[in-house]
């Protein structure tokens, strides 16, 4: 029984309940995934490859933040992922407080041909650690990892700095795509098996929402008939 | 719960309220500047037109085709210059602009051809940002691939010159299909630059790019080289069949030259008089997509009788390619000639004799000799065994193994042949002709079009909160049974096999493409509905109730629906879309003070 209240808690934070059976995007869950990393790592990069599958060459600094989104599947489940890329800029982070809030998902950038990004990384974590709850799943990005002859930061040493930080980890390359759709991938995986084995230990109060009757159930959305009122259906 | 409710709306000190509706403003004027090319009329537009930009909104460019004797054809001019042609679009066009065989054609001669745009060069951003394509009726809204050539060929002896010939084609490149328009405007250019040379071409193209844009419903005023042509371009919204004929006023014209009743249709009766017989039996070649080649003496005449076919079944579109003239050269050569498949679906019009042997396997060929005047009564004849086309020299008519799916109607064949006893006016008997296409063509689509209606959803399914309901699928089954009551039999008196006629339509690319269309208007026509479902919501109380990641995904997801309707022109009620835009300012105002930025500046991907 506790479990299932568990369940139900998270829910309320990460889920957006399905819509109508037969919508062709329907989805049962909506996440929201920040992107975070020094100016230059290229987080919009990542952003841009995997919801157009397209290497952007020539990126604008992003101001403020950008949006995008694409609905991944897990476990059978539809999965809608909300990203906010955030600008890199130290100028910007004053107001990055209300990207921090209520996200599931945190992808931490670096890029492995510069040294600095990779050592500015504790400041990074330390905000996201500080800014989020404590059941956001945040994943390692070596970024530029086509850049093998430039390499700056060995795979070995990010291995170790995620371990000892609780972090999932992986090099990708968002100019050729390498491991771009496994790294949104695998944190959307972590998030949902929380939510499966009810793992999660949420503070509703600080993420001001209510948690709402539908709660998932062995990839069961509802246990109840659907309610009709959820998720618009644009 | 209303604590919360209230913590999510609470303002700021009064600053940053300002600070707010400034936002508020930057938001109103990017959405009103991307609104506004739509709603500034186009006389207030006409400011803002760069040089070239009208004369582009009608042609492409005006080539120049010559022969040199070491070269052969040539492209020796190109207006305007930065027009741009990729070298093998210039070759198609050098060999689609002369005769491709000893046909005499001496004097003047005009035809039209059509070529496939090369692959890899971009769309012109012309052809993307085209709102006027919009209104175009089906079977004249322009084709991305293809572009038309309109050539105005003059062949006659020279002397002075090397081979004792001065040989050349002034040529008009262009999307649009005003097959009469562009003739009668090279009837006025091509002879005065022919006699007087390039200065004159330089001031046609002056004038021409003073044009009014051709804005479908519109009667326009086209001065040219001194005279004004008056012609009305065809709209969708023109019912079928009852052509607009420009009137000439008193008043208003005095200046006008050249009234053209119509910019596009061509006369029917007088294509299609060498194969008067045939002309049902033809009527259903082209409505299902058969391969067909018309063989004929010259340019002018291959390309009259191509676009003649194609118009036969107007107002259903014709969807797959034709070519009015093909030349051994055409890029498409080996594609459309092979022998080891099938023929495809295309109309080809030839005249190079090497073509009797290379398409001697196709199933249907039209074979036209030199077009009689209409004084002729053309005789009775028969459907010629293919077998009995070997040669160039094999007697006109039409060869093929088709048998018509429809009885064939005598009524047409002796109303027409008694308008040629008496001396009927070749206009008259053109209208004969195309209200008869048009009414079998009618009857045919009637009943496709009440079936396809029928799988709208119902407006009680359309609920704001899911996605918009979707269409039923076309059920082939479903449809036949339809034929039983409310088949073509309720509005034509001609008998056969419709079951069997709409049995291969259904496989055929018009259907395809008539289908394709529909839907795409049914499916917009389900989004504006359901968008105006949405506008009419307490979107406001919605956000109260949901999470903030929610939240942020509508407003996401509205401005979404924003750009989309804009973009794809949704038929939508007026204020629709602002209502959209009030809603999604004031669920981002409900936003803590640091999202409202944000979601104010934000973009998606």
């Amino acid at each position: 029984v506790k479990s299932r209240i568990n369940n139900m808690y998270c829910m309320a934070v990460f889920t957006l309940n399905a819509k109508m059976a037969t919508a062709p995007y329907n989805y049962s869950y909506i996440f929201k995934y920040i992107i975070i990393g020094d100016m230059g790592v290229g987080k919009s990069c990542l952003l841009h490859q995997f919801t157009e599958k397209k290497f952007m060459a020539d990126c604008p600094h992003t101001i403020g933040v950008e949006f995008g989104t694409r609905i991944i599947e897990v476990s059978g489940q539809k999965i809608k992922l909300q990203i906010w890329d955030t600008a890199g800029q130290e100028r910007f982070r004053a107001v990055t407080r209300s990207y921090y809030r209520g996200a599931a998902g945190a992808l931490m950038v670096y890029d492995i041909t510069r040294r600095s990004t990779y050592n500015h990384l504790s400041s990074w974590l330390t905000d996201a650690r500080n800014l989020t709850n404590p059941n956001t799943v945040i994943i390692l990005i070596g970024n530029k990892a086509d850049l093998e002859a430039q390499r700056d930061v060995t795979y070995e040493e990010a291995k170790q700095f995620a371990e000892e930080n609780g972090l999932l980890f992986l090099e990708a390359s968002a100019k050729t795509g390498e491991n771009v759709e496994d790294a949104f991938l695998e944190a959307a995986k972590k998030i949902y098996q929380n939510i499966q084995d009810g793992s999660l230990d949420l503070n509703a109060a600080e993420s001001g929402v209510q948690h709402k009757p539908s709660a998932p159930q062995g990839g069961r959305l509802t246990s109840e008939p659907q309610p009709q009122r959820e998720g618009c259906g644009c | 719960r209303v604590a919360a409710a209230m913590a999510l709306q609470g303002p700021g000190g009064k600053e940053e309220r300002t600070e707010d509706l400034l936002q508020q403003d930057h938001l109103q004027t990017v959405i009103t500047a991307r609104r506004g090319l739509e709603e500034i009329e186009p006389s207030t537009r006409d400011t803002l037109v760069l040089p070239w930009d009208r004369f582009s909104s009608w042609i492409h460019c005006i080539c120049v085709v010559g022969f040199d004797l070491e070269l052969g054809q040539a492209v020796e001019v190109i207006y305007p210059p930065h027009a741009k042609l990729t070298d093998k679009e210039k070759t198609s066009i050098c060999y689609l602009s002369f005769p491709d065989s000893n046909s005499g054609c001496l004097g003047d001669t005009q035809f039209c051809f059509r070529f496939r745009q090369s692959a890899g060069r971009k769309t012109s951003l012309h052809c993307f940002l085209d709102q006027f394509d919009r209104d175009a009726p089906v079977y004249l809204k322009k084709d991305p691939a293809y572009y038309y050539g309109y050539v105005y060929f003059r062949q006659v002896r020279d002397k002075s010159l090397k081979r004792g010939y001065f040989q050349k084609s002034l040529v008009l490149i262009t999307k649009l299909q005003y097959v009469n328009f562009f003739h009668s405007l090279l009837r006025e250019i091509a002879p005065e630059y022919f006699e007087k040379s390039e200065p004159c071409l330089e001031a046609a193209c002056n004038d021409i790019d003073r044009w009014p844009a051709p804005v479908p419903g519109k009667t326009l005023n086209l001065p040219v080289m001194g005279i004004v042509m008056k012609v009305r371009i065809p709209s969708r919204h023109d019912k079928p069949g009852t052509t607009q004929i420009v009137q000439s006023t008193q008043q208003t014209d005095t200046q006008v030259s050249i009234v053209l009743p119509t910019i596009h249709e061509v006369d029917l009766f007088r294509h299609f008089c060498p194969v008067f017989f045939h002309i049902q039996m033809l009527w259903e070649l082209v409505l299902l997509g058969e391969p067909l080649v018309v063989m004929a003496p010259s340019p002018a005449e291959s390309s009259e009788t191509v676009l003649a076919l194609v118009s036969c079944i107007s107002p259903l579109k014709y969807c797959s390619d034709f070519r009015p003239y093909f030349t051994i050269h055409d890029s498409e050569f080996k594609e459309y000639t092979t022998k080891t498949q099938a023929p495809p679906s295309v109309i080809l019009g030839v005249t190079n004799p090497f073509f009797a042997k290379t398409l001697q396997h196709w199933p249907h060929i039209i074979r036209i000799g030199d077009i009689k005047p209409t004084g002729d009564v053309p005789k009775q004849v028969k459907v010629k065994k293919l077998k009995n086309l070997k040669t160039l020299d094999a007697k006109p008519g039409v060869y093929s193994s088709y048998k018509p799916f429809l009885n064939k109607d005598e009524d047409i064949i002796k109303q027409l042949q008694k308008g040629v006893q008496q001396k009927r006016p070749s206009e008259a008997q053109n209208a004969i002709l195309r209200r008869y296409f048009l009414e079998v063509t009618q009857s045919f689509i009637i009943p496709l079009e009440r079936y396809v209606a029928s799988l709208m959803p119902l407006q009680k399914s359309i609920s704001p909160w899911k996605s918009p309901p979707q269409l039923r699928p076309f059920s082939q089954d479903e449809f036949m049974k339809t034929l039983e009551k409310t088949g073509p039999q309720l509005t034509s008196r001609l008998k056969g096999d419709w079951i069997g006629l709409y049995r291969q339509f259904l496989k055929s690319p018009n259907f395809d493409g008539w289908f394709r269309t529909r839907r795409k208007e049914m499916t917009q026509k389900l989004e504006a509905l359901h968008l105006e479902a949405l506008c009419d919501e307490d979107l406001s109380l919605w956000v109260q109730k949901h999470t903030e990641v929610e939240a942020v995904d509508l407003v996401l997801k509205l401005k979404d629906k924003l750009v989309q309707a804009e973009r794809d022109h949704l038929p939508l009620k007026p204020d629709t879309l602002k209502k959209l835009q009030m809603h999604i300012e004031t669920i981002i105002l409900a936003f803590p003070e640091d999202l409202q930025s944000i979601l104010l500046k934000t973009s998606t991907t």
